[in-house]
């Protein structure tokens, strides 16, 4: 009875995971009934055939949803049922009367009631401290609240769905039962990618459709993403970065720096290994995924960046915040209520009502008064634009967690982004004076107060400085601008971008996988300890030593970060090229695969070394 | 394609895999580290047979009172007995200064465990002050927070003077055995051919009232303080500053990180003793043994690291005639082994030998492990955040409330 109760019932222990033998088990019997109602069901039954087999896997998904998350299944069908009724009474109010307040009414229901979940399971604990010191009440949360598995994930799917049909963008779906299965698809449902409506459900009446290179691929992107998931992300992470983020203090400035750089891989091969099985698991079924990562770290620029990264998240917030908050076009009520939600937030998180309040008024009088005088409107747009992504940037910082660290790193990615906009196009001449006052007020707070965290920006702005000095006097002297030099200004702004997002995740991983009681003040300790690490407690000495004793683990960084940088048309090609083998080649393939995948899963931890002490 | 075939691959895939598991039972076609170890674990006394305390996450401070201790435990079955005389010199707590030295490993940073010990002891016997420091501090205290100045200008300790440790690289350590009794000592114009240099230690307590500053340094180095600065001159060693009470309970908190414990012997004798005996010192915890798990896996070499450890016992019980010693043992501690965590297998041989080797030279043994619940319990208490991911260290929260049990079963061998 005991290994019947382990297959059906849920353990919150050993929730379903792509990376589990248990799930492979479960696929493979969920593809065999699914080849069965494909190839058995005669072809004449047209809809009911593709009912059947979407019916089908939405009961899947719900088993696979309860086996990874229990009853909160309940609430996956709640809003399931909500957002479809209040979708169908939008599309009939739009139909009836084109002036009626009702669709608008509905939507801001739809969106309350989606949202209101999200609040309670990610905001609880803040919202409880936050009335406690407004009221001077001592209300706490007796039992810990469990964030339901990808309760972001489906939440923005249901919101654009809605949106959509308020927007007129697309038709509501007709059946729940169907509505259900796009809300539901279990490849997509825990991580991502955040399918739009329009894009998947015109799949739900098509026919199931899988070339030969098609299966390949999807093979292929299984496979990579399992190697990703497991030899790329959890090798490093049991390894090396999250005893480091544990407790930065056991470790020395070079080996928290290193840790920084390998977090900033082992989050892009998790999060995009578990989307790559996603995409390959769903093309088996014959549905079609949209691409969520485009190597990232080959970007040129913040901005680009987040063209690259969870691109169905980076579309989301364009669609639904970033654009209806005004874009480039305007600011508006959205634009003043999300930032007076920051800085209530910060100012809330921190205690420095004075400290945020003072920029937060000065930003609200410059809305005010930017649109009076500048009348050009190139130079408004760019006040728009940079104004509106800065607050959407610190609300998907906000929206994953209640913590100060979150809002620090969506204000950085922020920055970042304004702050290359307004650098790319300088002139030579103002740029170079630009970074060498930079550089001397940094050196002069460095040697003012000794801070860790000057000296760790003076040095990273010294060698911005000396790059920008070689690029000056080669501009002066009017060096001829070649396939080489052009190379080698990508290449730098590769590596600036890569170390900027690199440094961002400093405040994002301190923030990771806390107790929301006490996220807040850890994630802020974490944060600050590794910055006096790596500023305040370096030595040259232990590098080769460290390196040396974790060479497994900077072996693997190092064939991450290649493999990560080979050219697209070298991957497009492998990938092909894998695709086209003889499927019996392919089976050894996938099993040599897997082998070597199984050795890092197995292999022993490495030791606990000591370099500093 | 079809789905059918599809399924065929999979179905010839998965049999595939089968057949090479069948012919690689233990899964492992190469390892990326070879492990040898042998199972020591059947050896082990059950866990039932030792002490498991309640739980108690925060012991309220109570106002000092004084107790007539008086050692209860049956001394056939209990080592708490060989405590005895730090039991009887608590007696003696209201009206002089009785010192606790509290040697370990990176377990102990930031004044973890130690400072629930010391809240223990202090609330019950009087006392104040969260006792030594060393001048410069590279790991933060949670009790203490210090800042240090050199010439004036606010210096990273890293930058601060040069360091001397007995359980560091061989690049920090003395030919002369003068480490002090906090194992390591800053060397005041150490570095600098000529020139004064001025050092201000800045140390705020955290909630811990003191009374007094004590500095603990050649004659050569003087000194001034106010409030909670101290601005040292000259040249020479300084061992350590404390903020103290002149009565009651003194615990001090004095990590060595990565260190086995096999150090003590290295550090001069005279020193040792003198500190000792002057300081009223009367119980000395060492709590070591966690380092040697993880890089060794033969119990050959665990004997061997235990033998060292019993050379250190009698060296401070030579040093410190008239304290009692208590051993910590290593906690539960985790590995991966075949992609499972469990106990790294010699943590249980190693309690099983220190225990043994404590009692053979009259010291009381605190078995961390058994007491958190024997082999695997670092995954429980993983899951209620009192353990890193690392499986080694525990959490803030993990710390004390071990701390608060070691003040409990301590405290819980007299009336």
């Amino acid at each position: 009875m005991e290994w019947i109760k382990y297959i059906l019932a849920f353990d919150a222990e050993h929730p379903l995971l792509f990376t589990q033998f248990y799930f492979w088990g479960f696929f493979a019997l969920v593809y065999a009934l699914f080849a069965l109602i494909m190839d058995r069901v005669p072809d004449s039954l047209g809809n009911k055939k593709l009912h059947l087999r979407n019916v089908y896997l939405l009961f899947v998904s719900w088993f696979f949803y309860y086996k990874t998350s229990g009853l909160f299944l309940m609430l996956l069908a709640f809003v399931t049922l909500s957002d479809w009724i209040i979708a169908q009474q939008i599309h009939k109010s739009n139909i009836k009367n084109l002036k009626s307040p009702l669709p608008k009414i509905l939507l801001a229901l739809s969106v309350t009631i989606d949202l209101g979940f999200l609040a309670y399971f990610k905001y609880a604990y803040f919202l409880t401290d936050a009335f406690n010191d407004l009221f001077g009440t001592s209300y706490s949360i007796v039992d810990k609240i469990i964030l339901p598995v990808g309760i972001s994930f489906y939440t923005f799917q249901v919101i654009s769905y809605t949106a959509d049909v308020y927007h007129k963008r697309i038709e509501p779906v007709k059946n729940i039962l169907d509505f259900g299965f796009y809300v539901s698809f279990f490849p997509q449902l825990v991580a991502g990618p955040i399918v739009r409506a329009a894009e998947f459900i015109p799949q739900l009446y098509k026919p199931f459709r899988l070339s030969r290179r098609a299966f390949g691929i999807a093979v292929f992107w299984i496979i990579n993403g399992l190697a990703k998931k497991i030899i790329m992300s959890d090798f490093l992470a049991v390894n090396l970065i999250d005893r480091v983020f544990d407790n930065p203090l056991l470790f020395s400035g070079f080996e928290n720096l290193f840790a920084l750089f390998a977090y900033s891989l082992q989050v892009y091969a998790d999060f995009s290994g578990y989307t790559d099985i996603a995409i390959g698991v769903a093309m088996l079924m014959g549905f079609y995924l949209p691409m969520n990562f485009n190597s990232p770290y080959k970007s040129q620029s913040p901005q680009e960046f987040w063209r690259r990264w969870h691109m169905s998240l980076g579309r989301w917030l364009k669609t639904y915040l970033y654009i209806p908050l005004g874009g480039n076009r305007s600011i508006g009520f959205g634009t003043y209520f999300w930032l007076t939600v920051i800085a209530l937030v910060s100012a809330t998180l921190t205690g420095w009502w004075l400290g945020i309040m003072i920029p937060f008024g000065v930003l609200v009088a410059a809305m005010i008064i930017v649109p009076r005088v500048i009348k050009d409107t190139n130079h408004l747009k760019l006040f728009y634009s940079n104004l509106n992504s800065f607050i959407t940037q610190v609300m998907g910082g906000l929206w994953h967690g209640a913590s100060w660290n979150f809002i620090i790193w969506g204000g950085i990615n922020g920055f970042g982004m304004i702050i290359e906009k307004i650098w790319r196009p300088m002139n030579w001449h103002i740029r170079f004076v630009s970074i060498t006052l930079l550089l001397i007020g940094l050196c002069v707070a460095d040697s003012m107060t000794s801070l860790p965290v000057w000296r760790l920006f003076a040095v990273w702005t010294a060698i911005v400085w000396v790059v920008t000095a070689i690029r000056y006097i080669y501009f002066l002297l009017e060096g001829p601008e070649n396939k080489f030099t052009k190379a080698l200004g990508t290449a730098w702004a590769i590596l600036q971008t890569f170390v900027f997002i690199t440094f961002t995740r400093l405040f994002f991983r301190s923030s990771s996988n806390l107790d929301p009681a006490t996220a807040n003040e850890v994630a802020w300790a974490t944060a600050k300890n590794m910055v006096n690490q790596i500023g305040g407690a370096w030595s040259n000495a232990i590098i080769p030593e460290f390196l040396w004793s974790y060479r497994w683990v900077v072996l693997m960084f190092i064939a991450g970060m290649v493999i990560h940088w080979l050219p697209t048309d070298w991957k497009r090609r492998y990938r092909l090229w894998f695709s086209a083998m003889p499927l019996w080649t392919m089976v050894l393939a996938v099993v040599a695969a897997i082998a070597v995948i199984y050795q890092f899963v197995t292999a022993d931890v490495q030791p606990f070394i000591y370099f500093q002490f | 394609m079809k789905p059918y075939q599809v399924l065929s691959f999979i179905a010839i895939t998965m049999a595939v895999l089968g057949a090479l598991y069948w012919a690689f039972p233990e899964g492992k076609v190469w390892h990326i580290e070879s492990a040898e170890y042998t199972d020591y674990t059947e050896n082990t006394d059950t866990i039932a047979e030792f002490p498991v305390f309640a739980e108690q996450d925060t012991i309220v401070p109570v106002a000092p009172k004084p107790v007539i201790p008086k050692v209860v435990v049956d001394s056939t079955t209990d080592s708490r007995v060989f405590l005895s005389a730090f039991y009887a010199s608590l007696q003696e707590a209201a009206t002089r200064k009785i010192r606790v030295l509290h040697y370990g490993d990176s377990q102990i940073e930031e004044d973890r465990m130690t400072m629930q010990i010391r809240d223990v002891l202090q609330a019950r016997y009087g006392g104040a002050g969260v006792g030594m420091m060393p001048l410069a501090q590279t790991i933060p205290s949670l009790t203490v927070k210090q800042e240090l100045r050199m010439n004036g200008r606010f210096t990273m300790p890293a930058n601060g003077p040069r360091r001397y440790m007995v359980y560091g690289p061989k690049s920090t350590q003395r030919k002369d055995g003068l480490y002090g009794p906090m194992g390591q000592v800053a060397a005041m114009n150490d570095s600098l051919v000529a020139g004064s240099e001025e050092i201000t230690a800045i140390c705020r307590p955290q909630g811990h009232p003191y009374e007094h500053w004590q500095v603990l340094a050649d004659s050569s180095i003087h000194y001034t303080t106010s409030g909670d600065t101290v601005q040292l001159y000259g040249k020479g060693l300084v061992y350590g500053l404390s903020q103290e009470s002149e009565t009651g309970i003194i615990v001090d908190n004095i990590p060595m990180r990565g260190c086995l414990g096999i150090v003590f012997t290295k550090m001069d004798e005279t020193q040792l003793r003198t500190f000792y005996d002057k300081e009223h010192v009367r119980l000395i915890i060492l709590q070591f043994g966690g380092n040697a798990i993880p890089s060794n896996r033969n119990p050959g070499t665990i004997s061997a690291i235990v033998k060292g450890l019993r050379e250190q016992v009698q060296y401070l019980q030579a040093c410190a005639p008239e304290a009692s010693i208590l051993f910590i043992g290593p906690s539960d501690m985790l590995t991966q082994l075949d992609g499972e965590w469990q106990t790294y297998p010699m943590v249980p041989y190693m309690d099983k030998l220190l225990r043994k080797m404590a009692l053979e030279e009259n010291i009381a043994y605190f078995s961390l492990f058994r007491w958190m619940g024997g082999a695997g319990s670092m995954m429980r208490w993983q899951e209620v955040g009192l353990a890193g991911t690392d499986g080694v260290h525990f959490t803030r929260a993990g710390a004390r409330k071990a701390g608060n049990a070691v003040a409990e079963w301590i405290l819980n061998g007299m009336d």
